[in-house]
C-alpha cells in the first residue's frame, strides 16, 4: 500500500476506498489503529501501517478482532483517536467488548470499521454486521463512494467524541475494492497529549442507569447526523416512487432509474447515516411518495426500520406500498446491483425492462456450455497441498473414517478438489479445534473415529488457544495439526505473533507455537510437508497413540513466500520416456489425482507435461508419481 | 446390413470391483498382489487402503488378487496338488540356528539359488516399520537370513514382486510366498498384462498355511498382553498346546490361542489350498519333528534344486513319513471343505 | 476534455488470477482520471491469487459518479488476459454492439487439468465469441509480451491494443503517463515497448 499521508491536501487522486478510510482517519488525527487481517478490510489498517511513521502513529496488526478494539478504546480512555477495523465475521468476536463498551462510553474518538462481504466473495458468510449498530445502540455510517469514506470516516471520529461512545463505519467489499477519484484533507497539525485521568472511570454498574445513558447519547447522535447533512433526497418533490437506499445501493438506484427512462419520476433518500434512522427526515419523505422501495445490502434494515416507524405513523400518513426483501423486490441474499434494482423499479412502475436483445441472451447462455468452471485451488507448490495429501493418505490407511475439523485460512479450501475435499466442518476463526475437542471427548459415548483438526499459524494464534486449553484440561483427544506457513497468506501476507515481525516493520517478540505446546505440556513434532513420507510416518503414528491432545507441527513458507524469498530449490521435468499416462499401473495420478497445476497432462502425447511457467519447483510431485518419470534437479546445477 | 448383436456390457475388472468384492467387504488377506502396481493400492502398518478412486475400469490388481480369482473347485491334482516328491529334512548351517521358522529349509534354498546365480534377487517377508511384516528385495544370502523366521501377519509382500518386475531389468527372480500369494504368482505370470511376470518369475517357494493374521489387530493384542512391538518371531505350537508363542526383545510372551485365532483374516476363511499347490516347492512344519520342515518337490526346478542343496551337504533330508502324509493330506482336504462350505454360505447369504 | 464516445464508457478488464488485470484497470482508471473524467474503477478480489477468476470494471462518465457495478449486459467493451474468460463475461455483460479483445493463449482451468472438464478448441471459441460481439480482436497478446521477455506483460500489450480502437477519449501517451505513475523509469521502456505492440496488433487486425 502507498504512504497516503504524502499526498497533497485539495489533489484529486485515484484512492481504493479502504484506502480513503485510512486517510480519513489520519485528517481525523487518529493515533492509534488496530486490526486483524481479513478480506475486504485488510488494506485499511496495511495503507495506515506503510503511513505510520511518516504520520507519527501506532499501527498494529493484533491477535483479533476483540484485542484490536480494546488496543484502540485504550487510546480513547488516554484521550487520543483511536480506531479497529475488521471483516464482518471480526464484529462478532468483538461483540462482547462492543455490547459493554457502549455502556460504559469512550473519551477520545473511536471507531470500528467493519467491511462487509455480501456475496461471500472472500468470506465464509455473507453477515449483514450493521445488526451491531442495532444491538449496541450504536450511530452507524454507510459510506457509497471513495470520497465518501474519507469524509465519514472523519465524521465518525467527531460525532463519537462528541456523544462519548463508539460509533460504527460499515463499508461493503465492492467499495472497500472500488478505485476512484478523492480530494484529501488537511492533515491535523498537533495531536493531545495522552492521559488516562485517575479520576476517570469506565465501567457499566449500575447497569440501568447506564443503559439509560447508552440511550440519551444515541438521541444526541441522532440530532447531530441531522445536522451533519449525510442524509439527503435526489429528485422530484413527490416522486412515483421513493428510493430509500444506502451505501452502493444508492448509485445502484440512481442508474437504475436512468436504466429503466424513470428519472423524473423515481427520488432517492440517500442515507449516509443508517442508525439511528432520521425519522423526522423519513417522515417528510413518506409523505410525499405512496410507493417506497428498499435498496440495501444485505438485511432489511432500513427496510424494517423504516416500516416500523411508519407502523407509528399510519394515521397521518395513509395506505403506502413498501417494496423490498417483503415483497421479492430486494433479494435476501447475495449483492444487489444496478440491473437488480432496475428490474425491481420497472416492475413497480410498470415499465418494460430488458437487459438485452433476447436472441442474444439465449445464444450468449447457451455457449456458457463451453465454459468450464474456474475451481480456486492452492498456488503451484503450496504446502497445504502436500499437507493433505499426507492426512487423505494416511487417514484412509488408517481405515477408521477419520474426520478432520477445518479452520479459517488458505487450508480452508481443504473442503475443495485442491485440498482432496479432505476437511469435514469449517466455521470461524478456532472453532475448528473446539469442534475437535468436544469430538475427542465423545469417546466416552462410544465415537471412534479418529480426529484431526488443522488450524493455520495466524489462526492458532487468533482464537485457537482457549479450545487447546479446554482440550488439554479434559483430555480430548484429537491430533492438532499446525499448518504453520509462516504467513497470514490468505489475506496478503500479514506478519503474526509467531513470525515476530509487527504491522510497522518493527521487530516484536516472536511467540513461539513449540513454546505454548510445551507450556501447555502438549508433545509436539515438528515436520516438513513437503517431506511425504516423514509427514505421512509421524502422521501415522500420532493417530494410532491415541489418549489425549497432542500436536504436530507442519511447517513449511507459503509457496508465494518463498518465491520472493528466491523461491524453490528444483528444476523439474517429467520423462515422458517413464511416464505411464493413462495405463494400468497410473492413470494419470499427477493430474488427475494430485492435482498441482504446475503438472498438464497433453491429451495428443498421453502423457504428463511440465508447465515451467506454473510449475515454482518444490518438488513434492516427484515423490508421488509411481514411475519416477517427474524428475527434480537442483536448479543451480542446472542454471 | 444385419444390426451387430448386442453384446453386454463387459465387467468392470479394476480397482472399483476389487474394493467392491474384496478389499470394502473386509476380505483382503494382505498379500500385495495389487500392491506396487500403481499408487491407488498403499500398504500401511498392515493394511491396504486406497485413498482415491482410479478411473480405469480394466486392470492388473482385480486380475491378480487371490480372492477376487479364488477358486475353490480346483481338486484334480488331489487336495496336496502335484507332488514329485516328498520329504522331512531341515539345514545342516549352525548360522541358521535360532533364527529360522523350523529346518530353515526355505532360508537355505533360497540362499543357494542366489549363491548359484539361479536367481538373482529375491522377495521375501520381514519385519520392518513398527514391526510390520513387510516385502524386502534380498540379492545374498545375509539378506535371505535377515528375514528368516515368522511373525505370522500379513506382510504384503507380493508388492516388492511387482516394484521389481516393473523396472526395466531382465534378471530372473525368486519369491517365498503363502498359498494365496503362490496363487497370485500364477495369475501374474498368466496376465496379458505383465508379460515379463512369466520370464522373469523362476523359482516360487510355497509355505503351508491355515490362517494368517492381521498385523494391526495382533499389534493392538500383543500391546494388550504388555508385548511391545516388533517381533523376533512367533509360533503355533502344535495341539494341545492351545497358545501363541511371540518372541520380542530376546523376551518370550504366551498368549491365549483363540484370542489370536478371533483376529485371523476373515478372506483365509475362503482359502482352499494348504500347501501352495502352484509353487515349485512347498515347505510347512515337520509333524512331530520340532525343527524339521515337510518339503514337497513340485516341479522339475524345485526337486533340482533341493538335490543339490542336499548334494552339498547343506540339508538333511529323509524321505517324508506315510503317516504324516497321510495327516497333510486329510488336512488339506478339510481346508477344502470348509473354503467350499463358506463360499457356497456366502453366495447364498 | 473531450466528450465521451459512450456515455457511461464502460470497460470490463478480466482474466486469472496473477495476470495482472488490476493493475491494468488501475492504470486505465488513473490515466482517465488524469484526463478529468469521472472515474470508479471496481475491483472483485476473493480468493484470485489462486487460480480464479478475476475482473474488474473500469467504468467512466462526464456526469454522474457511478457505482462500482456495471449493468448486465451494457459492457462498452470486454478486454480479457485469457479467451475463455472473455466467453464467460460475455455471459454477463455482453450485448450485440460490445467490442471484445482477448489474448489468444488459453490458461486451463484446474478441473481441466485434471481431466474432468474440457477446454474448448480454439477455433470453436474464437468463432463463439465472434458470434457474440460487434467485433473481436483475437490477440496474441502473451506471444507478444513473452517476445519482450516476460509474460506478464501481455496486460500491458492488451492495453496498448485498447488505445488503438476508437473507444477511448485517450490514447497511449496518456496511458504511458499513468505507467510512468504506477512503475520506475527503469522498467518504463519494456512498458512503452509493450503498449507499442498492442497498438501494432489491433492496426494488424
Ligand atoms: C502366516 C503363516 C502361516 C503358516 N501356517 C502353517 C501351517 O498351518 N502349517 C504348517 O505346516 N506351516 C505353516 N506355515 C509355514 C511355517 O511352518 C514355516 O514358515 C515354514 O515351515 C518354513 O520354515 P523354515 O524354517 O524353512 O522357515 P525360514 O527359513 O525361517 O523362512 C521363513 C520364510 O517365511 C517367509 N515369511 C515369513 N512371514 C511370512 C508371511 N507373513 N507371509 C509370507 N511369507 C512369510 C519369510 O520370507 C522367510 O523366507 C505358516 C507360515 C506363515 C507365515
Ligand atoms: S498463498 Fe501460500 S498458503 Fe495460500 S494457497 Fe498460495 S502457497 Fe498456499
Ligand atoms: S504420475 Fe508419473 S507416470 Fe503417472 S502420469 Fe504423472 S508423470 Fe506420468
Ligand atoms: S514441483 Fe511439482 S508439485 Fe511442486 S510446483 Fe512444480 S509441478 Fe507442482
Ligand atoms: S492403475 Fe491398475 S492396478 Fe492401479 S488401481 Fe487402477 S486398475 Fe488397479
Amino acid at each position: 500500500m502507498a504512504d497516503v499521508s504524502k499526498l497533497a491536501p485539495g489533489q484529486k487522486v485515484l484512492m481504493q476506498g479502504n484506502e480513503a478510510i485510512a486517510r480519513g482517519a489520519l485528517e481525523a488525527g487518529v493515533s492509534l489503529a488496530a486490526a486483524y487481517p481479513g478480506n475486504p478490510s485488510s488494506e485499511i489498517l496495511q495503507t495506515l501501517a506503510d503511513s505510520a511513521r511518516s504520520a507519527g502513529i501506532y499501527v498494529e496488526w493484533s491477535t483479533n478482532e476483540k484485542v484490536a478494539l480494546e488496543s484502540a478504546a485504550a487510546a480513547s480512555y488516554a484521550g487520543l483517536r483511536g480506531m479497529a477495523s475488521m471483516k464482518q465475521n471480526g464484529v462478532n468476536v468483538a461483540q462482547d467488548f462492543i455490547c459493554n463498551l457502549t455502556i460504559s462510553g469512550t473519551k477520545g474518538g473511536l471507531v470500528l470499521v467493519t467491511c462487509d462481504d455480501p456475496s461471500g466473495v472472500s468470506s465464509t458468510n455473507e453477515q449483514d454486521a450493521r445488526f451491531i449498530a442495532r444491538v449496541a445502540c450504536l450511530p452507524l455510517l454507510e459510506p457509497a463512494t471513495p470520497a465518501e469514506c474519507l469524509k465519514l470516516t472523519k465524521l465518525a471520529f467527531e460525532l463519537s467524541e462528541q456523544i462519548g461512545n463508539l460509533v460504527v463505519l460499515r463499508g461493503l467489499a465492492r467499495l472497500s475494492h472500488t478505485r476512484a477519484g478523492v480530494t484529501p484533507g488537511p492533515l491535523p497539525e498537533a495531536k493531545p497529549r495522552p492521559h488516562w485521568d485517575p479520576n476517570e472511570r469506565w465501567f457499566t454498574i449500575p447497569v440501568v442507569p447506564r443503559h439509560q445513558v447508552m440511550l440519551d447519547k444515541l438521541a444526541q447522535a441522532g440530532e447531530l447526523i441531522a445536522a451533519a447533512g449525510v442524509n439527503y433526497y435526489d429528485g422530484p418533490v413527490r416522486p412515483e416512487l421513493l428510493v430509500i437506499a444506502s451505501g452502493s445501493s444508492r448509485l445502484y438506484a440512481d442508474e437504475a432509474r436512468r436504466l429503466v427512462g424513470a428519472g423524473g419520476r423515481v427520488g432517492i433518500l440517500h442515507m449516509g447515516a443508517t442508525w439511528p434512522l432520521d425519522q423526522e427526515l423519513i417522515l417528510e419523505h413518506l409523505a410525499r411518495a405512496d410507493k417506497i422501495l428498499f435498496a440495501e445490502e444485505v438485511d432489511p434494515h432500513i427496510e424494517s426500520g423504516v416500516k416500523s416507524i411508519y407502523a407509528q405513523h399510519v394515521r397521518e400518513l395513509g395506505l403506502k406500498d413498501f417494496y423490498g426483501q417483503e415483497t421479492g423486490h430486494k433479494p435476501p441474499i447475495g449483492e444487489l446491483s444496478p440491473s437488480r434494482v432496475a428490474a425491481a423499479m420497472a416492475d413497480i412502475l410498470g415499465l418494460p425492462w430488458q437487459e438485452t436483445d433476447p436472441a442474444y441472451l439465449a445464444k450468449a447462455k447457451a455457449a456458457q456450455a463451453l465454459v468450464a468452471p474456474r475451481q480456486v485451488g492452492f498456488c503451484p507448490g503450496c504446502p497445504h497441498r502436500a499437507s493433505y495429501w499426507s492426512m487423505k493418505q494416511v487417514l484412509s490407511a488408517d481405515g477408521r473414517e477419520g474426520i478432520v475439523s477445518g479452520d479459517i485460512g488458505c487450508y480452508t479450501m481443504g473442503v475443495l478438489p485442491t485440498g482432496y475435499e479432505r476437511v469435514n466442518a469449517v466455521h470461524c476463526m478456532g472453532s475448528g479445534p473446539g469442534i475437535a475437542s468436544g469430538l475427542g471427548k465423545l469417546r466416552s459415548q462410544g465415537f471412534e473415529q479418529p480426529v484431526i483438526s488443522v488450524v493455520g499459524d495466524s489462526t492458532f494464534f487468533h482464537a485457537a488457544l482457549p479450545a487447546l486449553v479446554n482440550a488439554r484440561w479434559n483430555n480430548s483427544d484429537y491430533v492438532l495439526v499446525v499448518l504453520d506457513n509462516s504467513a497470514t497468506a490468505m489475506t496478503g501476507f500479514q506478519p503474526h505473533p509467531g513470525t515476530g515481525s509487527t504491522a510497522m516493520g518493527q521487530a516484536g517478540t516472536a511467540v513461539d507455537v513449540e513454546q505454548i505446546c510445551a507450556g501447555l505440556g502438549l508433545p509436539y513434532t515438528v515436520l516438513d510437508p513437503y517431506d511425504l513420507e516423514a509427514t505421512q510416518e509421524a502422521l501415522y503414528d500420532a493417530l494410532q497413540i491415541g489418549g489425549g491432545l497432542r500436536v504436530l507441527i507442519f511447517r513449511r513458507t507459503c509457496a508465494l513466500v518463498q518465491n520472493k524469498r528466491g523461491g524453490h530449490p528444483w528444476r523439474m521435468s517429467v520423462d515422458p520416456q517413464l511416464c505411464r499416462g493413462e495405463d494400468c499401473g497410473c492413470d494419470r495420478f499427477c493430474t488427475r489425482v494430485f492435482r498441482c497445476p504446475g503438472l498438464v497432462f497433453d491429451q495428443a502425447t498421453g502423457k504428463t507435461v511440465l508447465d515451467e511457467v506454473v510449475c515454482v519447483g518444490c518438488g513434492v510431485c516427484a515423490q508421488i508419481c509411481p514411475a519416477g518419470a517427474i524428475k527434480a534437479r537442483p536448479k543451480e546445477a542446472t542454471a | 446390413m444385419v444390426p451387430p448383436a448386442a453384446s453386454p456390457a463387459p465387467q468392470p475388472t479394476g480397482l472399483e470391483r476389487l474394493l467392491a468384492e474384496v478389499i470394502n467387504p473386509g476380505l483382503c488377506v494382505a498379500c500385495g498382489a495389487c500392491l506396487g502396481l500403481c499408487p491407488h493400492l498403499i500398504f500401511l502398518d498392515g493394511q491396504v487402503a486406497a485413498p482415491d478412486a482410479c478411473g480405469l475400469t480394466s486392470g492388473r490388481c482385480y486380475g491378480f488378487c487371490p480372492v477376487a480369482q479364488r477358486d475353490v473347485s480346483r481338486e484334480s491334482q488331489g487336495p496336496i496338488g502335484p507332488v514329485l516328491g516328498a520329504w522331512q529334512g531341515r539345514a545342516t548351517s549352525k548360522d541358521l540356528q535360532g533364527r529360522v521358522q523350523y529346518g530353515g529349509v526355505v532360508s537355505e534354498l533360497l540362499a543357494l539359488a542366489l549363491d548359484q546365480s539361479m536367481v538373482r534377487e529375491a522377495v521375501v517377508t520381514a519385519a520392518g516399520l513398527r514391526g510390520t511384516p513387510q516385502g524386502i528385495r534380498v540379492t545374498e544370502r545375509t539378506g535371505v537370513l535377515g528375514a528368516a523366521g515368522s511373525v505370522y501377519a500379513g506382510g504384503g509382500a507380493l508388492s516388492s514382486l511387482n516394484q521389481a518386475l516393473s523396472e526395466d531389468s531382465n534378471h530372473p527372480l525368486a519369491v517365498v510366498g503363502l498359498p494365496c500369494q503362490v496363487q497370485a504368482v500364477q495369475a501374474m505370470k498368466a496376465h496379458p498384462q505383465q508379460p515379463q511376470a512369466a520370464r522373469r518369475i523362476h523359482l516360487v517357494i510355497g509355505l503351508f498355511c491355515t490362517m494368517n493374521l492381521p498385523w494391526r489387530g495382533l499389534r493392538k493384542l500383543l500391546a494388550r498382553h504388555g508385548v511391545q512391538a516388533p517381533l523376533s518371531r512367533a509360533d503355533f505350537p502344535p495341539p494341545p498346546a492351545g497358545i501363541f508363542q511371540a518372541w520380542s526383545n530376546g523376551s518370550y510372551h504366551e498368549l491365549p490361542l483363540d484370542q489370536v485365532r478371533a483376529l485371523s483374516y476373515p478372506g483365509c476363511a475362503g482359502c482352499p489350498d494348504l500347501t501352495s499347490d502352484g509353487a515349485d516347492l512347498s515347505v510347512g512344519a515337520c509333524e512331530g519333528k520340532p525343527g524339521w520342515n515337510t518339503i514337497l518337490a513340485r516341479t522339475h526346478a524345485g526337486a533340482g534344486l533341493l538335490e543339490l542343496a542336499a548334494g552339498k551337504g547343506l540339508l538333511e533330508l529323509e524321505p517324508a513319513q506315510p503317516a504324516s502324509m497321510e495327516h497333510l493330506t486329510q488336512a488339506a482336504s478339510d481346508k477344502r471343505k470348509r473354503a467350499t462350505a463358506w463360499s457356497e454360505e456366502r453366495r447364498h447369504g | 476534455m473531450k466528450a465521451l464516445k459512450y456515455d457511461p464508457l464502460d470497460i470490463v478488464v478480466t482474466g486469472v488470477g496473477g495476470q495482472g488485470n488490476v493493475l491494468a484497470s488501475q492504470v486505465l482508471g488513473l490515466a482517465l482520471l488524469t484526463a478529468g473524467y469521472e472515474v470508479t474503477v471496481g475491483e472483485t478480489y476473493g480468493l484470485s491469487q489462486r487460480g480464479g477468476s478475476v475482473t474488474s470494471q473500469v467504468r467512466v462518465s462526464s456526469g454522474p459518479v457511478l457505482g462500482p457495478m456495471m449493468p448486465d449486459h451494457r459492457a462498452t467493451a470486454i478486454v480479457s488476459l485469457e479467451p475463455l474468460e472473455a466467453l464467460r463475461l460475455l455471459g454477463v455483460y455482453g450485448h450485440p454492439g460490445v467490442v471484445v479483445l482477448t489474448n489468444d493463449r488459453p490458461l486451463r482451468p484446474l478441473g481441466v487439468l485434471a481431466g474432468e472438464q474440457l477446454y474448448p478448441e480454439p477455433a470453436e471459441l474464437r468463432a463463439t465469441l465472434e458470434s457474440l460481439c460487434a467485433k473481436l480482436y483475437w490477440l496474441p497478446a502473451t506471444a507478444a509480451a513473452l517476445e519482450l521477455g516476460n509474460h506478464i506483460l501481455a496486460n500491458v500489450v492488451l492495453l496498448g491494443a485498447l488505445c488503438g480502437l476508437d473507444l477511448l477519449p485517450i490514447g497511449a501517451a496518456e496511458v504511458e503517463a499513468a505507467l510512468g505513475d504506477m512503475f520506475p523509469e527503469s522498467k518504463m521502456a519494456l512498458n512503452r515497448e509493450a503498449l507499442a505492440k498492442g497498438l501494432a496488433l489491433v492496426r494488424a487486425a
